[in-house]
């Protein structure tokens, strides 16, 4: 049999299916209808079927059978065209497969259909994002401190982003939300970190919050302006129209308009509607009474750009560290391979305050094991590691410390009172310092203060085949004594690249990235679960690493 | 190479020894001996003889941190209440010597911390002024009722203890063994984030000489101490009771979490020495300013010989 004969029998033959009919072959799928028996149902309830060639398997994404039909639209998790959104397990058996998708329809019409059952997550509301002036248009928001009132509206300032990319396969212009300007002029400043706030503002919008989203069903967003008529106040309008004449002279330049509501108790989204300077969708027409009153173009189509809710806790909601990490205000010194990892790990964590100390060069032989990259060059540490964290997280604040404070000031001045107390305020005003220079003498002047911030000192032995980890006030002396006469660190075989004065351990970045990863994720845990802080070894290689506490 | 632990050890008590440090601990004694003279000269009667306690006049004292305690019992009727003592000792340390010194009040005691001097020093005191429980008696018993301050310890409001320091003293006297154990796990606790009151680890390793047949040299001894802490501060019945105070038993100052900890520690120290006994160096380290340099070569406790090495770099190197 074909695959439009064995998948018609296949249908036909689960048990709450009452009738699988007019089936027909096309060229990259077969489709017909179904007629589902349901004891819980009143009624026997019909679907179109569609079910794609390379079925069992998916395409691309997405699930290749659907279910139709445009009676269901009003209900939750239906499409605009009037599938059915099913996510099912996974099946190379044609059988096994239909029947899992047949089962997964029923579970959705008994929860959604007879249950009449609502998510407790939000659901965003679908959105035909569209070409306009053939490019996409994208923008991105975060969190502001204040909150918007129904029918408040005003200005947005607008940042780009890197230069235009792809997207989908054609061209896309990024841009960053700065901040809304109320009509009154206060400010409400997006919470970027500084290093996105002294992006230029190149652009301008507007916006309006309007409470509830612009969709239909609560799901379907409106395609035309005359939808808006009932949620846009005449006021703001008015202010559109005036907007456009302040603009005029760029006419025929994009201007987003940002439509904002509720998500849920605490959450907004803002959905960009893309309008062209000199023919914005309103239209002013004089009244007998003299009086000028303002409509929505009615049958004008308006055009979805991408706007992207990118606030904290969107940007890390998948995986972050403990907040009893990421909120801390932390200091690394030293940012070789070691520090810069740790750099990284804790930026793509959601850590928010990242200082760092260093002074030394990237070299280009620095690169394959580090974090640092090729097209900045040669230059200082620190500064590169500065602007790839931040071009990871537009939350997180680096500040470099001076470079000569740790290696030179400190081991200079350790010992002096007054010198001594203002070390230990400086290092007391961070959490969490993390010493990963492998600076014997630095660590013995660090060791020997009083410190009220926690501090962890970070090193490996050559070949990468241990990390050691240790806490203070227990570090000098511990690590001393790991290196001295516990581990078997051979320094016999090292790297010279340069000449014997500048001879460097052997280890790729995997061997590295294995350790301090796991080192990482161990204080993390450490931090999360409030535990004693014990130093602790890690050694092995591979899938065999094992963590020695002590 | 293995360390051997029981030299090891010795070397440890050795380097910590207060005889290396005479000077700064005579200049100790003389500002200990410049404040008592102060306290009597000013209570004159109101007080019996200052004397010293704590860990010098225990000799379980170690050279990388330490105080001097001078204990002042003062007779019942010279003040209506403990915290009407307690802030005349305050106020009189503080008019005296505040303005060289800083003078706080503690738990139990009267803090003066004196400005470095003109070779770095600095001399810190501990007064931990008691009041007799009734007229005249102290010269019978020796029991004293302290102040406790509100800020600090276990309790949440101010209060009193009473204790007798004497039997504290005593309790510890002829005890050569046991100094040297305390002294380690002093040693061991100064390193290790100073979580436990050096009292409590002297009640402990008294108790586990007293319970347990603990024998054999340094090492062995130690071991033995490490166990019984190990095996028994856990248990809910485990009592330290002080010897000042038949109803404070110091177990109470740890928490069950702290308990647990203190267990834990001694568990995890024993097995890193059992697996390589170059472990011990990371828990008891010993005093670098006293150590022999014969001690710092490659035959000794120090680095390793590479360490001395030229145009190669250390094997101690760290890398990252």
């Amino acid at each position: 049999m074909g695959f439009l004969q064995d998948v018609t029998k296949l249908i036909s033959d689960i048990p709450f299916v009452e009738k699988a009919y007019d089936f027909e072959e096309e060229e990259l799928l077969i489709k017909g209808k179904v007629k589902l028996s349901i004891e819980e149902l009143p009624h026997p309830l019909e679907f179109d079927v569609e079910v794609f060639k390379c079925y069992p398997l998916k395409n691309y994404d997405s699930e290749s059978i659907k279910f139709k039909s445009l009676d269901l639209i009003e209900y939750k998790h239906v499409m605009g065209d009037g599938s059915i959104c099913v996510h099912t397990a996974h099946h190379t058996n044609l059988k096994s497969k239909l029947n899992y998708d047949f089962i997964s329809l029923k579970n959705w019409i008994l929860k959604y259909y007879v249950g009449k059952e609502k998510d407790d997550h939000y659901e965003h509301i679908i959105v035909d994002e569209k070409l306009v002036h053939n490019q996409y248009w994208s923008y991105q928001f975060t969190d502001i401190e204040q909150s918007f009132e129904k029918g408040e509206f005003g200005e947005v300032t607008i940042s780009p982003l890197l230069p235009i990319g792809t997207f989908r396969g054609a061209r896309i212009s990024n841009h960053i939300i700065q901040s809304f300007i109320r009509n009154n002029g206060e400010k409400l400043d997006c919470k970027w970190s500084q290093l996105y706030k002294q992006f230029n503002i190149t652009n301008s919008g507007c916006y309006v919050f309007i409470e509830s989203p612009p969709a239909n069903h609560g799901k379907f967003i409106y395609t035309k302006w005359s939808d808006l008529q009932d949620h846009l106040p005449l006021q703001f309008l008015t202010f559109l129209l005036e907007f456009q004449k302040k603009f005029i002279k760029d006419r025929g330049k994009i201007f987003p308009l940002f439509i904002g509501y509720n998500t849920d108790d605490s959450n907004i989204h803002w959905q960009v509607a893309l309008l062209e300077l000199g023919n914005f969708p309103v239209m002013g027409y004089r009244m007998p009474s003299g009086k000028w009153e303002m409509i929505l173009k009615h049958d004008m189509e308006i055009d979805w750009g991408l706007t992207r809710n990118s606030s904290f806790d969107y940007f890390f909601g998948r995986g972050s560290f403990s907040k009893h990490i990421t909120e801390k205000k932390i200091l690394i010194i030293g940012v070789g391979a070691v520090g810069s990892m740790v750099a990284k790990t804790l930026t793509r964590c959601g850590c928010k305050f990242i200082d760092i100390a260093d002074s030394d060069i990237k070299e280009p032989e620095n690169i394959c094991r580090s974090e640092y990259q090729f097209n900045f060059g040669l230059g200082d540490k620190t500064e590169e590691l500065r602007i790839i964290l931040g071009t990871i997280s537009p939350f997180v604040e680096t500040n470099v410390v001076d470079k000569d404070y740790f290696q030179g000031i400190i081991k200079l001045f350790h010992k002096e009172k007054g010198s001594k107390l203002n070390f230990e305020k400086s290092l007391n005003d961070y959490d969490l310092v993390f010493d990963c220079t492998t600076d014997n003498d630095l660590m013995y002047a660090l060791d020997s203060l009083d410190l009220k911030c926690a501090l962890i000192n970070l090193s490996i032995t050559n070949f990468a085949n241990e990390l050691v980890c240790a806490f203070y006030p227990n570090i000098y002396n511990f690590v001393m004594n790991q290196f001295n006469n516990v581990l078997d660190n051979d320094t016999t075989d090292l790297y010279n690249p340069t000449g014997c004065w500048s001879p460097t351990f052997k280890a790729s970045y995997n061997d590295i990235a294995l350790l301090v990863h796991k080192a990482l994720s161990r204080i993390n845990s450490l931090y999360d679960s409030g535990a004693r802080k014990n130093n602790f070894v890690i050694e092995g290689s591979g899938s065999d690493l094992k963590v020695i506490e002590f | 190479m293995a360390t051997n632990k029981q030299e090891y050890l010795q070397t440890v008590l050795e380097t910590h020894r207060m005889s290396h440090v005479e000077d700064l601990v005579n200049k100790f004694k003389s500002k200990r001996d410049e404040v008592k003279d102060a306290l009597t000269s000013h209570y004159g009667s109101q007080i019996y003889s200052p004397f010293d306690s704590g860990s010098f006049k225990k000799h379980t004292a170690i050279n990388t941190k330490f105080d001097l305690d001078v204990v002042v019992p003062v007779k019942r009727d010279s003040f209506d209440t403990l915290d009407k003592m307690f802030d005349s000792f305050y106020d009189f340390l503080s008019d005296e010597f505040g303005e060289n010194a800083t003078v706080r009040k503690q738990t139990v005691s009267i803090g003066i911390i004196f400005e470095e001097d003109s070779d770095g020093d600095v001399i810190s005191l501990d007064i931990v002024p008691g009041r007799e429980l009734s007229q005249d008696q102290y010269s019978n018993d020796k029991k004293l009722n302290l102040f406790v301050s509100s800020d600090y310890g276990i309790f949440s409001s101010s209060t009193y203890i009473q204790t007798n320091i004497q039997a504290q003293i005593d309790h510890i006297k002829a005890k050569d063994n046991e100094r040297k154990i305390i002294r380690l796990l002093k040693i061991w606790n100064n390193n290790d984030g100073k979580e436990f009151k050096s009292f409590l680890l002297e009640l402990i390793t008294i108790k586990a000489f007293d319970t347990e047949d603990i024998s054999g040299n340094l090492w062995e001894k130690l071991q033995q101490v490490m166990t019984y802490i190990k095996d028994n501060v856990t248990n809910d019945s485990f009592k330290l009771i002080d010897p000042g105070n038949s109803n404070n038993d110091l177990m109470d100052t740890l928490t069950s979490w702290g308990r647990t900890n203190l267990s834990s520690r001694m568990g995890t120290m024993l097995d890193r020495i059992e697996s390589n006994s170059d472990n011990i160096k990371g828990y008891f380290p010993t005093n670098s300013d006293f150590e022999e340099e014969d001690k710092s070569s490659s035959s000794g406790y120090g680095v390793k010989t590479g360490a001395a090495a030229f145009s190669t770099p250390p094997d101690n190197q760290r890398f990252g």
